[in-house]
Formats: structure tokens, sequence, C-alpha cells
């Protein structure tokens, strides 16, 4: 069992603080992903807990013991680097072996749990080569072999995958969530990519400029972001934002009124004291239709600007006044190029932030919760 | 890409080749000749060119039972002991300096500590300095605590010209070596000296072979420091001039002497080169 908990984390480097105040508990088993666009502490905070990087404040506990001050040799952590870090003087097999020698493992025991490992990644031919023999897909097998070899309580990964390409990314990624599956062990994973975090968490830590801005499961982000910030950053395409500002604040939400024109009620925890004040709707694009199904329905006139057609999915891209808006085409028929078209969305849809950033609590679960 | 030439600029440019390599082995052929050529044959003008070459100079520097006698004369010659010196001493130079010079590298490299790039520069700065810098001040000290004309001595002393290098050098290696690769062996369970056991120090071996050649080499040609803090324990270098004596100018002798003392450089780089293999951190990033 390995639980990690951060108690009031920071983390400075002299006087530029790097994280601040980071509260966070992963339990046994968890497969927790830290995201984050560059630069906002999601790797430094992954080295703090791997003991690659010293805690300037706060405290970190593995399995409800005090790790702070403890080596990282010492803290039975396995680490997969970004760019594998193999021992390039070494074969895979010394590789592999590498962490159990540290350990003082005998050799026969060595040379077992080099085959298990080997076979498990599919790397057994490749045990007597170096690491500069290998292609890029086969060096991260033998990283991360290399990582599970002792049996780790946790173990981090940082952007293992960005140096892939996209097929070998997506191979990769199905690769390291069954593994996850099989050995049952806590990941901690740091990616900027969103579907990486997406298709992989059980928990997503969104950071930005060193603090968190939301954990939550895959569904309640992209559902429930609790900021523009995660909102804009969790789904592809991007959230769509527009302006605009509260009418009128009641129990069943608050009316908005578009800058663009429309009117909508939307159904989040209101307060009078934000009558009046500006307010960004934001709208997923998967989220629109083409015509209102309900009179409730918020309607926009989008001027097309081009279509890409991708497929399974068509996109249009288009104008609502002077804000530019990505709308999934509303199937049977997709708009062939400019023109204007209407779309429709349904309040229980719309998201709402106000000008600091923060969303306003929406009062249902989302409709289509799956 | 290839770029096109005309038969004229390869001969140009063959020419400016050939001159400079010309330039170069000059000196070098001289000595060799010189070297075996009898002593009357040395001073003719114009230069023999056709002669009967002879070992006879050889004899000299190395025939301690006949102790300096030549044809033309009796010179005091004794060209084993300096050579053995010159061994002692550059050897024992590059293996204290790899001994405290690696790891201060190291420290350099990889560890924040206060005032980093003044003590780096600091250590450098030796090599910018004239060796008599330190040589004038020692000379006295050497002879009060009785360290002048020791192999300790002078091995201390030479960490003048060897020790800056060795740090420069390994800090300049060891910085090519990804620090990823340090922190994995910190993950997998090494503490800090296996890390540095198991993973830098094998990984630096061929850079750190070809930086021992280099100030191998540096040591080996020092002269200021052996002519003023030695007599008996003379390098090489100091005992070739003490063939210039001030009657008789025995050239061909000392011609011998130089091909003498440029043959173990020259063997030590024939047998280095293969070592001096570079890029053996490839393949273990990106």
């Amino acid at each position: 069992m390995a639980h990690v908990r951060l108690e009031d984390v920071n983390k400075a480097y002299g006087t530029i603080p790097i994280l601040r105040n980071i509260d966070l508990a992963i339990d046994h088993g968890e497969f927790v992903v830290f995201v984050g666009p560059s630069g906002s502490g999601k790797s430094t905070l992954l080295r703090m807990i791997g003991g690659l990087e010293r805690i300037s404040g706060g405290r970190l506990l593995i399995d409800n013991k005090v790790v702070n001050d403890v080596d990282a040799a010492d803290r039975n952590l396995g680490m997969v680097f970004q760019s594998y870090a193999l021992y390039p003087h070494m074969t895979v097999r010394e590789n592999l072996a590498f962490p159990l020698r540290m350990a003082k493992v005998a050799r026969a025991r060595i040379d077992i749990r080099v085959a298990e490992i080997a076979s498990l990644l599919q790397i057994a031919h490749l045990l007597d080569r170096k690491p500069r023999q290998l292609s890029g897909g086969q060096r991260q097998r033998v990283a991360i072999g290399r990582a599970i070899m002792r049996e780790p309580k946790v173990f981090l990964f940082d952007e293992p995958l960005s140096n892939l390409d996209t097929d070998l990314r997506v191979q990769m990624r199905v690769q390291i969530a069954k593994l996850h599956k099989q050995l049952g062990n806590t990941m901690i994973y740091v990616t900027h990519d969103q579907v990486e975090a997406m298709t992989m968490a059980d928990k997503i830590v969104v950071l930005k400029d060193g603090n968190i801005e939301q954990v939550g499961s895959p569904h309640d982000l992209y559902h429930n972001p609790a900021s523009r910030f995660v909102a804009g950053f969790i789904g592809s395409p991007k959230m769509n934002f527009l302006n605009g500002h509260i009418e009128a604040a009641h129990d069943a939400g608050v009316d908005v009124k578009l800058d663009a024109g429309a009117r909508v009620s939307v159904p989040v925890h209101s307060d009078e004291l934000l009558v009046g004040k500006p307010i960004t709707l934001g709208i997923r694009p998967d989220d629109f239709s083409r015509s209102a199904a309900e009179k409730t329905d918020i309607g926009i006139e989008l001027d097309v600007d081009f279509v890409e057609h991708l497929g399974s999915v068509t996109y249009i891209y288009g104008r609502a006044g002077r804000e530019s808006v990505v709308a999934k085409a509303p199937k049977p028929e997709p708009p062939k190029g400019a023109g204007k078209v209407r779309l429709a969305a349904s309040p229980a849809d719309c998201h709402l932030f106000m000008t600091n950033g923060r969303a306003l609590r929406r009062l249902h679960a989302p409709a289509n919760w799956s | 890409m290839r770029i096109k030439r005309t038969t004229s600029t390869n001969l140009i440019l063959n020419l400016f080749v050939g001159i400079c390599a010309l330039i170069l082995v000059f000196p070098l052929a001289w000595i060799v000749i010189m070297s075996l050529k009898q002593q009357a044959e040395v001073m003719t003008w114009p230069p023999t060119v056709l002669f009967v070459p002879t070992l006879e100079n050889f004899r000299v520097l190395f025939d301690v039972a006949q102790a300096g006698a030549t044809s033309y004369g009796t010179i005091k010659v004794d060209f084993l002991t300096p050579i053995a010196n010159s061994v002692v001493i550059a050897l024992g130079s590059v293996i204290i300096s790899l001994l405290f010079g690696v790891p201060a590298g190291y420290v350099l490299a990889r560890r924040d500590i206060p005032l980093k790039e003044d003590i780096a520069f600091f250590i450098l700065g030796f090599r910018f300095a004239p060796v008599l810098l330190v040589v004038i001040p020692l000379f006295s000290i050497f002879q009060a605590i009785g360290l002048y004309d020791t192999y300790v001595g002078m091995i201390w002393v030479y960490q003048v010209v060897t020790l800056p290098m060795i740090v420069w050098l390994s800090r300049s290696y060891i910085e090519d070596i990804p620090k990823d690769i340090e922190e994995a062996a910190a993950m997998d369970g090494a503490k800090p000296v296996r890390v540095v056991l198991h993973i830098v120090l094998p990984l630096l071996k061929p850079g750190l072979i070809g930086a021992s050649l280099l100030i191998f080499l540096l040591a080996w040609h020092n002269f200021a420091l052996g002519l003023i803090l030695s007599s008996t324990k003379a390098p090489v270098t100091v005992a070739l001039l003490k063939l210039l004596n001030p009657g008789v100018q025995f050239y061909p002798v000392m011609a011998a002497g130089l091909v003498v003392t440029m043959i173990i450089p020259v063997i030590l780089i024939v047998i280095g080169q293969r070592h001096l293999e570079r890029g053996l951190t490839f393949g273990a990033v990106k």
C-alpha cells in the first residue's frame, strides 16, 4: 500500500516561488496525472516527490511517514524520465539489473527478475544490446522496465512519451495503462498533453503558475471545470468563450445577455451581487446543435470562416459578433463553406466564468453524465 | 553538400597543406638526421645529404659502462636517470591530478557552491600565468622544508601545470553527461558515491584517458620547474640542456637525446589514440 500526501508544500528557487501551498492526497493504486502548461511546476512537483528536488516548505508523506529529508535512493520509488536516462555504458540487461544490484540482491534472483520483466515488456530479445542500438520505443520500454524492477511503492513518470512519434505514443499510452492494471501500483504521471491526461488518469491535477487549479476525475474536469483556465485546457478543440453580462440572478440561475446579442438563462449558483457584472459564457464545440430543441436554448448566429472535415467529425470555424467560435457541425448535413449558420446549445451545457476566472458552480450534474 | 573545385584550386590548396607540413616536419627531420651523423659531419657546410648513419650518439647516451667516452672527446652524460625521473614525475603528476582534479571537476560541474565560477576561473588562471610565477617564491621554501630535488616536491609543483587542465577538462566532460542519468541512478537506489563509481566514472573513462595523455605530455615537456627546483631528480628536458657544454657542443648527442625524448610521447599518443573516442554517451538520452 502506498499513499502519497502533500501538506502545504512549497518550493522556491531563492526568492522565486515555483510551487505554492500544494495540498494533495494520492491513494494507493491511483493513477494520478499532473497536467499543465510548461512552467506550471508539474515536473518540479513530481521531482520533489521523487526526492530529486528539495522541498522548501510543508510536508511530504509517503505511507504516513514524512520523507522530506529522505534521499531519493531510500524512497523506494521508480521513475521514468522524459529522456529515458538509460545508462549508455551498460547493456539492457545491466540497465535492468542496476536497481537490484544497488539493493544488493543475490545474482540468481536478479537474473530471474530481469527475465520476468523482459518478457512482460517484450524486450527479452534486446537484453544484450546497448541503449544506443535501440529505437525510441524500445528505450522507453527499457526505462519503464528498470523503474519497475524493484517493485517500487510509487511510479513516477516525467513526460515519458513526449519524445515518441504519434503512433508510438498512442501504443505506449495503452501499454502504460495496461501495466497499471497489471501491477496495481500508485502511479504519478506528468504531461502537458491533456489527451494523455484524459485517457489515462483516475485523477487529474491541473497546475498553473505553481498553484493547483483543480483536482478531479477526467469527467469532472470536463463537465465541471472550476475555472476558465481548466475549461480551456481540458478538451479539444477548446471551449468557446463569449463575453456578456448578467442581467438578473434568481434561484434557477442567472440570466446572461451576450455582447453578440443572444440571451440565455444558465442554471448556476448565483448571487444578487453579480447582477450587471461582466461574465464569460463557455460552450464546448461538441455541445452545439443545429436548431433549438427547447425554447430556453441559446441561439447563436455564426459567420462561417471555414469548415474542417476530419472524417468522423466536421468542425465549423466562424465568428459570433466579434468573437471567434468553433463548433462541431451537427449532422446530417454540415455546411459546405462560408455563409451563415444558426446554432443552438442547451443552457445545461453552458458554463459561466467570472472576471477573476473562477466558474459559477452549476446547479445540476451535466445531462450527458456517463 | 558537394562543392565543385577546379583542378587549379585543388592544386593551390594542396600546395598550402604541403607547405605547412614541410614547415612542421623540417626541424623534426633535421634532428633525426643529425642524431645519426658523426660530430664532424654535423658541422660541415653545406650540409651533407649522403652519409653513413651511425648509432654512436645513442650509445653515448646510454652506455653507462664507458660513461660518456666518445670518439671525439669525453662528456659526462647519464641519460637513463633523467628519463626515469621524467617518467616518475610525469606519471606521478597525472595520478595526483586525477585523484584531486576529477572530484573538483565534479563539484564544479554538478554542485551549487558559493563563488563557483570564481573558483573555477582561479584554477584555470594558473594556465595563463607564467610557471616562473610560482617557481621563484617556491625555490627558497622548497629548500627550507626539504622538498628541493625530491620526487614529492616535483610532483607537487607540477600540479601547477597539470591540475588546472584536469579540473577544467573533467568539468566539461561531466557537464556533457546528462544529469538525468545520475538522477535515474539515484532513483534506482544508488547513493552519491555509488552513482559516481558505477555511472559517472565509466562514462568519463574515454575523456579521462585523453585528458591524462594530454597532461602527461604537458608534464613531460616542462622545463622551467625542473631547471630550478631539482638537480639529481632533474627531468629529461633539463638533462638535454646539460649536453650544451661551455667548450664543445655535442650536437649529435643532443639530437639523439631529443629523439629519445620525443619517442615516448609519440608512442603514448599512438597507443592512446584508440581511447580518445568520444560520444560514448550517445544513445542515453533522446
